[in-house]
């Protein structure tokens, strides 16, 4: 979990360098970047090895290979091999200079005012916040953007994608790629070019402020920032906010606003872009909408406990419908809320598949520069699937497409607000 | 703390019971070694004295920067109640009121605890538990295990209502209890802990740990006392729980 801060440069040279012979010592940081990644894998593994593996013949037949090994990509090569013996997801060799790309720590404490989505292979713009910089100086919700501070993000994308597994994490993990080419100190402006929605190329420079919402600490991980909105919609109740942290903020918000709500015909909780935090508050804010005592969530197994997420349910529960609203950048306790409540026939899902990434699968930087990739526990949601690699599919698909944010509309929304106007007039 | 006799109890496995029978045989009684602790921390005669307290316990998850501090009531009503604040976290606040016990927090939200979960902290509840411990268990000495060093008898805990066993560890050469292993038992399901206690430190006339080191779930908590009030009057309405709770006691 080392992060530093990246270039676009490094990712040129990790690929040149694999041309290059091996010196003793690289040689030596693959031999302990291959014992750590295999012991690593056989200290969380939850279940006895997959498909009958004998992890111990695996290093065996593999450290030969990786001592051996003329060049890095022939070393990152065997150890991919190795892994891909698991058959599972979130487990991963990434070459070093795409681990760089992959770093948030390094971001600073300013932001662009906007958020984005990878559409169609580019970065775009899909909100802005009305009091941002960002805003004034004109940028809207469609248009692409193509440079960062000279960089292309073209490339940022292209070169992170070929070096990703096909999982349901890899948006999340392209996402963190192209957000952390667009953060700085705060104050600094940060030179930008995008396409309009005419397709015009536009320079801006925008100056970078304070991320939106309450700087949060929890722990020794680093502050974030929680914000929480919510309003009414003609009869439902709309409800967003961007980490299941602060619970005394979140929380207190989500009561208050769910109370407000009773009346309504349904409530909308927007998760889209949210990427989890403390896993504990999705039983407690899941209790508004489950009357019964005893359900659960689901389950989470690690190799030393099994945890039911069990909810909790409060003295006034909310019967009305519920939507819940995700993308491929829900992930983790958003991804457990969104997917016990629709097993527990409790909410109805629009939007795209989740980010599968419904536990905290740990990036770690090896010996020899390369990300090591690996999931701690497995989650299974009370329907009886895993969400680890697979994410809550919806049960209302809607993709957001470019077109539909440059005619400002928001179709997974307008999808959910249907849903609830449909039972508001059957009644 | 180890005032309310250490929270859990326990009821022996057909596994652990032959090998606790003929270790009896050869080891001080529990009986003996539980009497012991008492005249060790403070003698008979100063637990009958005590009749409540207010204990605040600053506590940390080591190595994860979350710290907080906790305030907790008791007294001879067996009901209890503690609040506090936790980094990050918010108000936690727990209670037991009249053989119900609860807990809220700005995580969980408030509920009800039920089935074994509540009759252990029901009993953990129990005031003065360690006078009173034939009231809650039956124990049995089975074993002797070196803790840290030091030769301990090992004391398991047969709870008298529903609930796991409990070992209880306490030295041969002191008669305090040094440390405990216990299965928490909780909706979220059963979780192994352990706790070692030590540093005791006199509070009006009784010992209490001043360090208190719980390992569970790959966590460790540090519980360090920093105050004991002990025959504080406390009002009866400190034990009642919020409205909240009251409500889900309604339902």
């Amino acid at each position: 979990m080392k992060f530093v801060r990246p270039s676009a440069a490094l990712v040129v040279f990790s690929l040149a360098a694999t041309a290059a012979g091996l010196t003793q010592e690289q040689r030596k940081l693959n031999q302990q970047s291959f014992e750590y990644a295999w012991s690593t894998i056989q200290k969380v593994m939850w279940n006895p090895m997959p498909a009958g593996l004998d992890w111990q013949k695996v290093h065996d037949e593999f450290a030969p290979k990786i001592q051996s090994a003329r060049s890095m990509a022939e070393a990152r090569a065997a150890m991919q091999d190795m892994i891909h013996r698991l058959k599972m997801t979130h487990f991963a060799i990434v070459p070093g200079g795409i681990y760089e790309h992959l770093d948030l720590s390094k971001s600073g404490d300013g932001a662009t005012g906007f958020d984005l989505r990878i559409l169609d292979g580019r970065a775009t713009v899909v909100s802005v916040v009305p009091t941002s910089p960002a805003y004034t100086a004109g940028v809207r919700p469609g248009w692409q953007i193509v440079s960062a501070r000279g960089v292309n993000l073209d490339d940022i994308i292209r070169d992170v994608s070929a070096a990703l597994p096909e999982t349901t994490s890899k948006p999340l993990l392209l996402n963190r790629a192209v957000s952390a080419e667009l953060e700085g100190p705060a104050n600094q402006k940060l030179p930008m070019e995008f396409l309009d929605g005419q397709g015009d190329r536009v320079k801006l420079s925008i100056q970078l402020t304070p991320p939106r919402g309450n700087a949060s600490t929890f722990g020794f991980l680093p502050t974030q920032h929680v914000w929480f909105e919510s309003r009414k919609i003609g009869q439902a109740g709309y409800i967003r906010f961007n980490l299941f942290l602060d619970p005394t903020y979140v929380s207190n918000r989500f009561a208050e606003a769910i109370k407000s709500y009773m009346r309504c015909d349904g409530i909308i909780i927007d998760l889209r872009g949210n990427p989890g935090g403390i896993g504990a508050m999705s039983m407690g804010m899941a209790g508004w909408f489950i009357d019964r005592p005893g359900v659960r969530l689901g389950v989470m197994k690690t190799k030393e406990n099994t945890l039911n997420f069990v909810v909790f349910p409060r003295p006034e529960t909310f019967h009305g419908r519920v939507a819940i609203i995700v993308d491929e950048l829900t992930a983790s306790t958003s991804e457990i809320f969104a997917s016990g409540l629709k097993d527990l026939g409790r909410a109805r899902i629009f939007g795209s598949v989740t980010a599968g990434a419904a536990l905290p699968s740990v990036f770690e930087k090896l010996p020899n520069g390369d990300g090591f990739q690996y999931a701690i526990a497995t989650y299974i949601s009370e329907g009886g699937r895993p969400l680890e690699g697979i994410g809550v599919k919806p049960d209302v698909p809607v993709q957001l497409t470019r077109e539909a944010l440059l005619a400002g509309k928001d179709p997974a929304l307008d999808a959910a607000l249907a849903w609830i106007q449909e039972k508001g007039n059957s009644q | 703390m180890t005032r309310r006799f250490l929270t859990a109890a326990a009821s022996l496995t057909l596994f652990v019971a032959p090998f606790a029978r003929a270790a009896e045989d050869a080891l001080p009684k529990a009986a003996t070694i539980m009497d012991r602790f008492v005249e060790v921390t403070g003698g008979k005669a100063a637990y009958d004295k005590h009749h409540s307290e207010i204990a605040t316990v600053e506590l940390e998850f080591v190595g994860k920067g979350i710290r907080g501090v906790l305030t907790r009531y008791a007294d001879t009503s067996n009901n209890a109640y503690s609040n506090g604040e936790i980094e990050g976290i918010g108000k936690l606040e727990e209670g037991v009121y009249n053989g119900q016990s609860w807990e809220n927090s700005p995580i969980m939200g408030p509920r009800l605890k039920t089935g074994a979960e509540n009759a252990d902290a029901v009993r953990d509840a129990y005031f003065n538990a360690p006078l009173h411990w034939r009231k809650l268990y039956t124990a049995a000495t089975t074993g002797l295990e070196s803790v840290e060093g030091d030769d301990c008898y090992k004391v398991t805990l047969t709870r008298l209502t529903e609930g796991k066993p409990e070992i209880l560890y306490f030295s041969k050469k002191t008669g305090l209890m040094t440390r405990i292993d216990r299965t928490m038992v909780t909706p979220m399901g059963e979780v192994k802990i352990n706790a070692t206690a030590a540093d005791y430190k006199p509070f009006d006339g009784l010992l209490v740990p001043g360090k208190l080191v719980q390992n569970f779930m790959g966590n460790q908590l540090s519980l360090t006392t920093l105050d004991v009030k002990s025959n504080v009057d406390i009002p009866p309405d400190r034990f009642e729980p919020p409205a909240e709770i009251k409500k889900l006691m309604e339902k």
